[in-house]
């Protein structure tokens, strides 16, 4: 039987069993925190994301500088099933609350570091994951019991937003700008609280090539980056806008080969002239809406421009997609595609259409829309990559935002509420009994990972910052954190370092549940190969 | 850095893993210093073509099309560069383009000299971080240096808009021109510039460039010049009715498709026949509205005009003109005062412009182009009719006009002038190199490297212009150190002289945006520690 070994699997697929699969999986985690963590904290690094064949396809390299762990993460190609996970947990954590992407990855990452070290000495993997259960039970009770809630103080809860706003731009591009763009992204946020109909999608962002990240700015209304055509009037007031999806060419007959036969050009003529009056016919219906603004998705050519033009209505051609579900949404119109139907069409309105020069470029601005809390953040910027990652940036902070107006507790940052968690599931380690000990020990320890982490991107002593940092939550001050600009320990109430709860307590736990998973296998399957394209990531 | 290495006493030995995973402190130093080399090389590239006395680069396309230049947005976008950190050096070098528009070279030049500091620097294990930190602190310090150099300027001062015009050109190949080049540009700009607003759209400013006659023959046309021939045998036409159309003058075509069915020899005559019919009466529509200069819009669904058509308007004398790009109708419209038709029965009086000639000038070789002077209520544009005697040097002093042009607008945005030919940043190294004593620390020493740096514009303008750099750069130290801000290099006089007193100034933007960018760009390059492969998608 040991001559000829029985072939259990296809051909090609793999079995990786126990201690090989275990391993195997502590590799590829370890290898993507090791990845990300250098981008984490204030004074993280950036990587350069640099394809070859280009973004968008086009086969000119382009080169992408970021600091966001989940676009990183997209981005590098992953083989490794433990990885995997990990990409994964980043990417819930952004679509789940939009910041921490980065963090979530480096503590799951830790947990296994510790973990591994924990099973060579012999310890079940199951004890283990009973005591992180255990631990991280004790981490989040702290974790709440530290957090404050201002909800009931809005000018309180103002500043709350603010500190958090400024807290998640600090460790991105925009940190020499964050207390401007904290105001900016508030002030948006704000907007929207309290209209049940606004979601996120009601605030749209514009990236505008040139001037200066300063020139940024947050405008009252609805930014359309289109033209009105030609002759057609520029300023709209008390506008009726009709939202449309439709051909305004002519409406093909959509059947395959069909054509026009005649016998003499003059028939030819007057099926071109027949098709002139049906797109005029067309018009004239559109036109019979009670509006004033027609936005066309497709392009409307030179003849309806004209037509609409004559009839004092203003014409927009090829609003793009988004932009038009966003017009839909804000105005409180419908998007229609048909226009002889006797049905009632909803009709969005606002009080004010008008042209705007933003840099080089004229926009049209619609105020004071029917949903009222329709904001644009327009973003200035010298480069593609730096209005690339601003936006990204910006984006973080409105989706933490959004998330801190819906549960209003918020937390210390800094490593703070890390090293709090730690303390408290440190004075666990004492109670518990037997092994499940050195699991819980192991749990504090990669919790306090985070700020050490923090500190060593910081170019700081980390050993010694850390030291301090337990020492004085020992001592019971809880608002103890690191000061990474000074290099020191220092108190986060005064420096203002706040973070949103929800996304504390997502890091928290999605990280503890990655590691779980990931601890819990004990053999990899690889189906048969089929071809894939080469693994570049390590 | 090296602080890391004792941090986290608890952290299991990772050394098993560590062959097939990641190298923890070795990568990121490793990358920094490739990406710094890297940059440094694109920078060393252009070196050579700074300044008034820069020599200019051959390149050579895959196709074998040859640009000879000496701007540095050209030269970097066509050199194809790989590297993704030099790449970032070619987005520099656009930005500065956007922003300012000139000065495309000096910023790479500056950047460059930049991360030799920054490199020396590191290899005082000085933390990243830090260096990044005190050049932001180095760029703010230099941005006040050069406000305080500012020299005021208003719109009224064409003298001043000529000067800063010609030391933008003196760099260039039209040199010798330089004071016609100034006087065109500075025209054109007064007369679109709203004085009211800080912004000017170099849209409204037409660049024709035609081979043929000499840079002598470049002209500014009051009116509107087209690059397009008129067509047929009507050449000129004094009091001119213009009508700009964007229907087709050919036989019918409908969207369908369509087919024309010919039985007999009969009914082929008949089809010619009814084809001339259905253009004259075309053509007697046009007629009857008054028009005798007809634009016709470019259409590639069709034939926009047919010889046919051609004859007939000649015939009734009527001048035409075709090919005219869509993208081109809203400029048409604004310089004429006319509106687009957009069909035949849409002739109405106010869509026509009257200008008073409209006429076909001969300017050698096969394409002539059509000049409109005399336009009534004409819009704020103007267009500028560049000759020279070859493909190469019509391309480069197309580039070099719009050079100056960009320089122009900066003057619009920002009225301030300072002094070129090195005084800034000479005046930069001195104060930045006093402002470095006064801190001290690390900061200090980091500001003082920054501040050599700057000392390499003044070198390379030397070195480029045949003098000796060592004297020329001690010389300008004494100088300022004497109080002598304005001191600069005067290439035409082989010394050193107040630059104010020989005119050559430049927009205070230029600078400020240089060191703006240039610092941005190290910054960013320092921050990055690592490259990720994006997989190609799709």
């Amino acid at each position: 039987m040991a001559m000829n070994p029985i072939q259990v699997l296809r051909n090609g697929a793999e079995e990786e069993k126990a201690e090989t699969a275990r391993l195997s999986s502590f590799v590829g985690a370890i290898a993507i925190g090791d990845l990300v963590k250098s981008t984490l904290g204030p004074r993280g690094m950036d990587k350069i994301l640099y394809s070859p064949t280009g973004q968008y396809g086009n086969g000119e390299p382009s080169v992408q500088v970021t600091n966001d762990g989940a676009t990183i993460l997209r981005s590098c190609g992953v083989d490794n099933p433990a990885a995997k996970i990990l990409c994964e947990l980043s990417k819930v954590q952004d679509d789940e609350v939009g910041d921490g992407t980065t963090s979530v990855t480096v503590f799951a990452s830790e947990l296994l570091r510790e973990a591994e070290r924990l099973v060579e000495l012999k310890i079940h993997p199951h004890t283990i994951i009973r005591g992180w259960k255990k631990a991280v039970a004790a981490a989040r009770d702290a974790l709440l019991e530290s957090a404050i809630d201002n909800q009931a103080d809005p000018e309180q809860f103002k500043k709350d937003l603010f500190n958090i706003a400024r807290t998640t731009l600090s460790s991105k591009l925009l940190t020499q700008h964050k207390d401007f763009f904290a105001k900016i992204c508030v002030d948006a946020i704000l907007k929207i609280r309290d209209d049940p109909k606004s979601t996120l999608e009601s605030i749209q962002i514009i990236k505008k090539l040139g001037g200066s990240l300063e020139a940024s700015f947050l405008d009252e209304g609805f930014l359309l980056d289109k033209v009105p055509g030609q002759n057609q009037p520029r300023r709209v007031e008390n506008a009726r806008v009709l939202l449309a999806n439709t051909a305004m060419d002519t409406d093909k007959i959509k059947v395959f080969g069909s054509r026009v036969r005649t016998n003499d050009i003059k028939s030819l003529a007057e099926i071109e002239a027949a098709e002139k009056e049906k797109m005029k016919e067309k018009v004239e219906n559109i036109c019979k809406h009670d509006m004033n603004v027609f936005i066309n998705r497709q392009l409307i050519y030179n003849y309806p421009e004209q037509l609409f033009a004559d009839h004092k209505i203003m014409a927009i051609e090829h609003a793009d997609f988004e932009g038009i579900e966003r017009l839909a949404l804000v105005l409180g119109g419908e998007i229609v595609s048909t226009f002889n139907s006797d049905e009632k069409v909803r009709i969005g309105t606002c009080d004010l259409i008008e042209e705007v020069m933003i840099g080089e470029d004229k926009l049209l601005r619609f105020s004071g829309v029917s949903q009222g809390q329709a904001c644009s953040l327009v973003i200035r910027g010298a480069t593609e990559q730096i209005l690339d990652e601003a936006e990204r940036a910006i984006h973080d902070v409105l989706c933490v935002l959004y998330s801190t107006i819906k549960e209003t507790k918020t937390v210390y940052g800094g490593g703070c509420s890390e090293a709090l968690m730690a303390q408290a599931v440190q004075l666990l380690v004492e109670k518990s009994e037997g092994k499940e000990q050195h699991a819980v020990q192991s749990f504090a320890t990669a919790l306090r990972q985070l700020p050490t982490i923090m500190a060593d991107n910081a170019g700081l002593d980390s050993a010694d910052l850390i030291a301090k940092l337990r020492a004085e939550h020992a001592k019971g001050n809880k608002c103890a954190g690191l000061d990474l600009y000074n290099g020191c320990v220092a108190s986060m109430d005064d420096l203002k370092v706040t973070e949103s709860f929800k996304v504390k307590r997502q890091v928290l736990l999605s990280g503890h549940e990655g590691a779980e998973m990931i601890m819990r296998v004990d053999d990899i399957l690889k189906s048969a190969p089929r071809q894939r394209a080469p693994d570049r990531c390590m | 850095m090296t602080a890391g290495n004792a941090a986290a006493p608890a952290r299991a030995p990772v050394g098993k893993l560590g062959e097939g995973a990641f190298k923890d402190k070795e990568k990121p130093t490793h990358i920094r210093m490739s990406n710094i080399e890297a940059a440094k090389a694109v920078a060393d590239a252009v070196r050579t073509s700074l300044g008034p006395k820069g020599m200019d680069k051959m390149i050579r396309d895959d196709k074998g099309n040859v640009t000879i230049t000496n701007d540095g947005a050209t030269i970097l976008q066509r050199m194809k560069v790989l590297h993704p950190a030099a790449r970032m050096l070619v987005e520099l070098s656009k930005a500065q383009d956007i922003e300012a528009g000139d000065g495309t070279t000096t910023v790479v030049v500056v950047c460059g000299a930049l991360l030799e500091a920054a490199k020396q620097l590191l290899s005082h294990s000085i933390h990243p971080t830090k260096i990044s930190d005190a050049f932001q602190r180095a760029a703010t310090e230099a941005i006040k240096v050069i406000e305080s150099m500012k020299i005021e300027f208003d719109l009224s001062n064409k003298e001043a808009m000529m000067k800063a015009c010609a030391t933008s050109l003196s760099s260039k190949v039209i040199n010798t021109h330089s004071v016609q080049m100034s006087e065109l540009c500075s025209s054109a700009v007064l007369k679109v510039a709203d004085p009211e607003k800080n912004s000017l759209d170099l849209k409204d400013i037409k660049i024709v460039a035609k081979v043929g006659g000499t840079l002598d023959d470049t002209e500014l046309v009051d009116g509107l010049c087209l690059d397009n021939n008129a067509m047929g045998t009507t050449r000129r036409m004094e009091k001119a009715k213009v009508a700009l159309i964007q229907f087709q003058l050919s036989p019918p075509k409908t969207d369908m498709e369509n087919q024309v069915v010919i039985n007999d020899y009969s009914q082929m005559d008949r089809v010619l026949k009814e084809e001339r019919q259905y253009t004259l009466n075309l053509v007697k529509a046009i007629k009857k509205s008054g028009a005798n200069v007809l634009l016709v819009q470019k259409s590639i669904l069709r034939d926009a005009i047919s010889d046919l058509a051609i004859h007939y308007l000649n015939k009734l004398k009527i001048m035409v003109i075709k090919d005219i790009e869509r993208t081109d109708v809203p400029f048409l419209c604004k310089t004429l005062g006319c509106h687009p038709v957009a069909s035949a029965d849409h002739f109405t009086p106010e869509s026509l412009a009257n200008v008073d000639l409209v006429e076909e000038v001969a300017i050698g070789g096969e394409s002539n182009c059509t000049k409109f002077t005399g336009i009534q209520n004409a819009g704020k544009t103007v267009s500028i009719l560049i000759r020279a005697s070859n493909e190469n040097l019509l391309a480069e002093a197309d580039r070099s006009i719009h050079d100056a042009l960009c320089v122009l607008r900066c003057l619009v945005k920002q009225r301030a002038l300072v002094a070129g030919g090195g005084a800034v940043e000479s005046e930069l190294a001195l104060r930045l190199g006093q402002r470095a004593k006064e801190i001290g620390g690390v900061d200090g020493y980091c500001l003082q490297r920054y501040a050599e740096a700057m000392e390499v514009v003044p070198y390379t303008l030397a070195e480029n212009a045949a003098l000796n750099p060592i004297e020329v750069v001690t010389e300008l130290r004494k100088r300022h150190n004497a109080g002598e801000f304005n001191a600069g290099i005067n290439v035409r006089k082989a010394g050193v002289s107040n630059m104010h007193r020989e005119d050559v100034l430049q927009p205070m933007l230029v600078s400020t945006s240089m060191i703006n960018l240039a610092t941005e760009t190290v910054r960013s390059i320092l921050k990055i520690d690592d490259i990720v492969n994006v997989v190609g998608r799709g």
